[in-house]
């Protein structure tokens, strides 16, 4: 039986790993160490046996409170390659300003909530025990949100501006997108199209990307009944103004769309 | 929300809210009406949520023999300094007037308590008596200080250092040559050999 995390929720109820985390980690635990470490080494997602990042991570932090150095440094060996990965994918590196910077802080401080880990300090690596990926886009945003407030917007694309009109956008181009604005993006199909469109939302002024953001996760711009959250109310803008960073999303995203079929 | 319990700060924030089973709106109201002061933070995490959640399952090639080599290097040297800040330094929280003014109550030179803090005299040789003065002044015990003056001596972080030479650590010198090199007047110095067991 895996121990229990011991990070506590806000009704002091302990956090709690996914079934199928812990299933892994009974299942790992019953081999040697020797069959462990090979198994963990499986670099690809697609792999069957491919074991689960968060099971590693709870087999180095088991390492350390054991003594195994010599295990711990090895495994430790495993999971930084999967962080570097988890970034990898994450941040485009052609389009963004400094990411090989930005990476390096991130790794940095992953390394930093292991140290805290190791020394009883923090349990914050708890989270990436539930849940890897989606903690590490977390301790991403931070880092980012940090980086900018040092560096200034990191998007080094210029977008939004209304001096140019542009090309003209295709019918299938635009239908497309208005349907992805308006409705739920689990709907949109094509993963290839998705993948496109958030690549091009990322390129967009934070203000604008914000607003996009929010619309794709279904908020309302604004609202009668004061109880609804809406953009405004969370941006603490003029709907006006959400719609004005709305309408300029929409051109430079056009734009883009248009220009990446083009390819 | 309890109003004892403590603000959690933005990565603690992000990183409950990451793990969350759904990242409807409702959870994104739900935490903004907790945490309002990390609404920007949210947002920006929601989104970035939102997005990778299309990505995941990409197999990316990285570089990881570079990646692992300074990330273990930066992980060593953090243990390093956690391992021997594990014992508190006694005289980290003395100004440096603060410093000056327990020299003169101790009756001894600045610079032998400079040399006790910095520890550059053998612990071992240091009167328990002594030990025990320097621990009423601290504010600890003498077994906190006994740990800490015992502890290997290191180069004191905060302090700046303008040398072509590396700085490094000296070797310690026994209590006896403390008191006879660090500018003590005779009366002190006897003051101070009379401390020892």
């Amino acid at each position: 039986m895996p121990t229990a995390l011991k990070h506590k929720q806000r009704d002091g109820t302990p956090y709690r790993r996914p079934p199928n985390i812990e299933s892994w980690i009974e299942k790992l635990e019953a081999v040697d160490v020797a069959s462990r470490l090979s198994q963990f080494a499986r670099a690809s997602r697609k792999h069957s046996e491919y074991v689960p990042t968060e099971v590693v991570l709870h087999f180095l932090r088991r390492a350390w409170i054991d003594g195994e150095q010599g295990q711990f440094e090895k495994i430790f060996g495993i999971l930084l390659p999967r962080v570097e990965q988890s970034l990898r994918s994450t941040i485009w590196n052609s389009r963004i300003g400094s990411a090989t910077d930005i990476r390096d802080e991130i790794v940095s401080r992953f390394v930093v909530l292991i140290t805290k880990d190791c020394t009883s300090q923090s349990n914050r690596l708890d989270f990436f025990e539930i849940h890897f990926d989606q903690a590490m886009v977390a301790l991403r945003t931070s880092v980012l949100r940090k980086f900018k407030s040092i560096v200034g917007d990191i998007t080094t694309v210029p977008l939004g501006s209304q001096e140019s009109d542009g090309p003209e956008v295709s019918p299938e181009v635009e239908g497309a997108l208005e349907a992805f604005l308006s409705g739920d993006p689990q709907e949109i199909d094509d993963p290839a199209f998705r993948s496109v469109l958030f690549a091009a939302i990322d390129l967009l002024p934070q203000d604008q990307k914000q607003v996009i953001g929010l619309l794709l996760q279904g908020i309302p711009i604004d609202a009668k009944e004061k109880d609804v959250m809406t953009i405004a109310r969370i941006l603490q803008c003029d709907e006006r103004t959400v719609r004005n960073r709305r309408d300029r999303a929409c051109k430079a995203l056009k734009a883009l769309l248009e220009k990446e079929a083009e390819l | 929300m309890s109003a004892e319990q403590p603000r959690l700060d933005e990565e603690e924030v992000l990183l409950a809210f990451s793990v969350e089973p759904m990242h409807d709106s409702a959870t994104l109201e739900h935490y903004l009406s907790q945490y309002p002061e990390h609404t920007q933070a949210l947002v920006d995490c929601s989104i970035e949520l939102m997005m990778n959640a299309s990505r995941a399952g990409e197999d990316v090639q990285v570089s990881s023999d570079q990646v692992v080599g300074q990330a273990w290097r930066q992980f060593q040297a953090a243990m390093g300094s956690a391992q021997s800040s594990v014992i508190a330094n006694p005289f980290g929280q003395l100004t440096p007037t603060a410093f000056k003014s327990m020299a003169k109550r101790l009756d001894i030179s600045n610079l032998f308590l400079i040399r006790v803090r910095e520890r550059a005299i053998d612990a071992a040789t240091i009167p328990r008596r002594l030990v025990q003065r320097l621990a009423a002044e601290l504010g600890a015990t003498a077994d906190a200080v006994s740990a800490y003056l015992g502890s290997p001596p290191s180069i004191v972080s905060g302090q700046s250092f303008r040398s072509n030479v590396k700085p490094a650590v000296a070797a310690q010198i026994s209590f006896e040559q403390a008191v006879e090199t660090s500018q003590l007047k005779p009366a002190q110095k006897e003051a101070l050999r009379a401390l020892r067991d």
